[in-house]
């Protein structure tokens, strides 16, 4: 587990142009950290590394003090054991897929630092490319082997800074299912930054949101993005609900696939996928109508019924958080909000088009 | 008068250059990856054997290092050996006036390589010592290559700085500039011209080698 409390100000002739000022803890599991550009979150990542020094602040993990300001301890990045991946892999260009990552390895003769290197590499499907140089990969191979490299040094955290954001989104997709796989078998907490909050919520335990520095609502993922505390984190999320569930049952003919989101079930646009795949849906939060009443059969195939927990209201935007099996954000005119009578507590229902639900994954 | 002349060129130049090579690539290495406040100054300092006239640098070496040079004094008493007009202060000239451009090339070959690369190094665990030889060098193998090259030629070339310290004693300190100079002003014409074409099919190998090796390659 890892306990941070980061202060560190950016200054241009003096003046303050960026403070970044969070606390946070990363537990075991997938953590994401989420936000805008310049919010602050590879200055995070890189205070972890050791690579920036806070002005203030402790880092620990798991008892160990990386950094601590009052007692003057700043642990060398070296002496760290944090792994870090970066969006476009670095991985060294003079070394094969296998020396890079036999490089991570310790003490061991350079046999066992080759088996080893290939063992990682086998854990991640690239043994096939072991004698191929950087420059003779994929993105998604060599993505693929910085990961096994930097599981080689035996890290005690694993830091990875949009590793995906480069990649295709079959290739990302597929990659993202392994980064979980990997953090369960590896068991070190992963902390994971991430632009897209489609892979947040498939990826993440956790997620951590981050705001111009600050850390504005944190929570499970699929709570934080659908049901945003107030204007900051709104602004900071975006418009989209993203939900996870599994694919249920299929109706070819009528055009329709159906969605168990373990809180109640959603229709969407046909597709193949097997039963009981793992998808994520988006749904855009001004995409849904509400009405006060149960309305008469109409077009729109989904008809969800629940309660408003919370209005949060951003100049003339105003978001309905609501709870309906699960939870959706909607947005709706300040005039609906008067003249519907929307607060608190309020009974509603939420009429959303098959054909508004995106299949994300 | 050749053959001399090329033998000790041969020796005096590849020592410079071996010399050089290390301490050049030691200096650009901290100018490119320290930050410290005379930086651009110990800079211009390390440049300034390339803007003077040879001469000058040879007449500093000299008060530096000469019988009662500011080091060369204790040299000469602790040693009863002075440094002016030997073969030594020929490599110590040609080695100071190609430095210049060892020191320009290697800054700019190790500040092309991306520091992250040396900071996955160390967040894999590895000091700065094994980070340079294992990451950085080889990753700035090209440039650095390139700056050997045209240092050795550089130094090849040396004559001002040269006659200063080191003289121009035939089979002793004459290298091959200063056979060349010496031929053409007692009318040899035909050594001079020998000398001269050595010199000029160097020349063109050294920059047809430093143009490959600073190529960008199409993998980078």
């Amino acid at each position: 587990m890892l306990n941070a409390k980061i202060k560190k100000e950016f200054r241009t002739n003096g003046r303050v142009t960026f403070a970044l000022d969070a606390s946070f803890v990363v537990q075991q599991g997938i953590t994401v950290l989420f936000g805008p550009s310049g919010s602050g979150k590879t200055t995070i990542l890189r205070s972890i590394a050791g690579i920036v020094v806070p002005d203030e602040g402790k880092i620990e993990l798991a008892e160990r003090v990386y950094f601590d300001s009052e007692a003057g301890t700043n642990l060398p990045i070296q002496r760290r054991r944090i792994g870090f991946v970066f969006q476009d892999y670095l991985l060294f260009p003079h070394l094969t897929a296998a020396q890079n990552v036999a490089y991570a390895i310790r003490s061991a003769t350079p046999k066992g630092r080759r088996a080893r290197a290939i063992e990682l590499l086998d854990l991640l499907g690239i043994a096939h490319a072991s004698d191929r140089r950087p420059q003779q990969l994929s993105g998604g191979e060599q993505q693929r082997v910085a990961l096994a490299r930097a599981l080689g040094s035996d890290p005690a955290i694993l830091l990875l800074d949009e590793p995906l954001s480069a990649l295709d989104s079959a290739t990302r997709l597929r990659l993202l299912g392994e980064i979980v796989d990997l953090q369960r078998k590896s068991r070190i907490p992963f902390l994971y930054i991430t632009h897209s909050p489609a892979d947040a919520v498939r990826a993440g335990d956790c997620a951590l949101i981050l705001n111009a520095g600050r850390i504005v609502q944190e929570g499970k993922p699929a709570e934080v993005f659908n049901a945003p505390r107030d204007a900051a984190v709104s602004r900071a999320v975006g418009s989209e609900n993203i939900l996870a569930g599994r694919v249920r049952d299929h109706n070819e003919r009528e055009g329709i696939s159906v969605i168990d989101l373990e809180g109640c079930d959603l229709l969407i646009p046909y597709n193949a996928l097997p039963k009981s795949t793992q998808v994520t849906i988006g749904i855009r939060s001004d995409d849904i109508i509400v009405s006060r009443e149960r309305i008469g059969p109409t077009s729109a195939r989904n008809l969800l019924e629940g309660t408003i927990k919370q209005v949060v209201q951003d100049g003339q935007q105003v978001d309905l958080l609501t709870a309906c099996g699960v939870n959706l954000k909607v947005r709706v005119t300040a005039q609906a909000l008067h003249a519907l009578d929307l607060r608190p507590g309020v009974k509603v229902y939420l009429l959303i088009k098959a054909s508004s639900c995106h299949l994300l994954s | 008068m050749i053959w001399p002349a090329f033998k000790l060129s041969l020796l005096v130049v590849s020592i410079a250059t071996v010399l050089i090579s290390v301490i050049g690539t030691a200096l650009g290495f901290v100018l490119a990856k320290r930050q410290f406040r005379a930086k651009e100054l110990c800079d211009a300092l390390l440049t300034l054997p390339m803007v003077l006239p040879p001469t000058v640098t040879g007449y500093y070496l000299i008060l530096l290092l000469g019988r009662h040079g500011l080091l060369g004094r204790y040299l000469y008493s602790l040693t009863g050996w002075t440094l002016a007009f030997t073969w030594e202060a020929a490599v110590v000239a040609a080695g100071v006036m190609a430095l210049p451009i060892m020191v320009k090339s290697a800054r700019a070959a190790l500040e092309s390589v991306d520091p992250r690369y040396e900071m996955v190094s160390f967040s894999l665990g590895k000091g700065e010592l094994e980070t340079f030889f294992r990451v950085t060098l080889p990753l700035a193998s090209r440039g650095l290559m390139a700056g050997i090259v045209l240092s050795f030629a550089r130094a090849l070339g040396e004559f001002g700085a040269t006659l200063m310290l080191a003289g121009n004693i035939p089979g002793k300190t004459q290298t091959m500039p200063l056979a060349i100079f010496e031929a053409f002003i007692s009318g040899e014409d035909r050594q001079a011209q020998s000398l001269a074409l050595i010199l000029t099919f160097t020349s063109i190998v050294t920059i047809y080698f430093t143009n490959i090796l600073t190529r960008p390659s199409k993998s980078a």
